[in-house]
């Protein structure tokens, strides 16, 4: 019997990092997940944990961040969800991609690397808390 | 999380990463980088590489325009196929010359 469901709360603190990545990817060799869906998850993990700490909390409250990841038949299914401020990453403009090096605003990137190499993504405010279901296609 | 090792190969200076860039050991590589001298012919050997994030391509962005500004270049070697897919995706990989591997890189650089 393989694993095939990982749900985990953690405090919003950016020293939970670490830990987190390990914990997920301990989770993807258990369930066998191949190498790119299981990265496209852990990026878009680790990409919307560090937006939601660094500037969902601004007035420095304790939080709690959630993330479920489920395997459901040929995709991996990903709920994350926070209690920090309503934000909707996926309404933010995209980042310049196409200007010369010296031009090049990185501000988006995460979330643009997340949308791009999801399958799906939604985000809904639910219960005072930012929920994002995303999939990925295990068949990457 | 991250190692990082500088091979001086000839005129090349080499900085090999090995583990993962995110956003706890990404400030790590940025303190090696700017530590080193920019001007001249860099090349990250990202070969043992397993992960970056966005906080990782920040870092190789800064360095890029630095080592530019300086005159020199800058380049990448040995991507596994999820990181090369991360390059693809930002547009780095239109900014930033990407070789297979770092005898590749060697010989098209010296």
């Amino acid at each position: 019997m393989t694993d095939t469901e990982l749900d985990l709360r953690l405090p919003n603190d950016l020293a939970e990092l670490d830990a987190l990545s390990s914990r997920i990817e301990a989770f993807m060799e258990a369930a066998g997940i191949p190498p790119t869906p299981a990265y496209r998850l852990q990026l878009a993990v680790d990409e919307f944990f560090n937006n939601a700490v660094d500037y969902g909390y601004p007035d420095g409250r304790a939080g709690e961040i959630a993330i479920e990841v489920r395997r459901v038949g040929d995709q991996l299914h990903l709920v994350f969800s926070d209690d920090g401020d309503p934000f909707d990453p996926f309404a933010a403009p995209a980042p310049d991609l196409d200007g010369a090096l010296d031009e090049r605003r990185v501000g988006g990137l995460g979330v643009h690397l997340v949308r791009t190499l999801c399958d799906s993504f939604a985000y809904a405010r639910e219960k005072d808390r930012n929920v994002k279901r995303l999939t990925f296609a295990l068949a990457g | 999380m991250i190692h990082i090792d500088r091979i001086v190969a000839g005129t090349i200076v080499v900085t090999a990463v090995k583990g993962r860039l995110d956003s706890s050991s990404s400030p790590k590589l940025e303190e090696f980088l700017a530590g080193a001298p920019s001007e001249g012919t860099i090349l990250l050997d990202f070969a043992e590489l397993t992960y970056i994030s966005s906080a990782g391509l920040r870092v190789v962005l800064k360095a890029t325009k630095l080592v530019r500004s300086a005159g020199g270049t800058l380049a990448v070697c040995g991507l596994i196929p999820q990181v090369h897919e991360v390059f693809d995706v930002s547009g780095f990989s239109s900014l930033i010359p990407i070789h297979p591997s770092r005898e590749a890189a060697l010989a098209t650089m010296t």
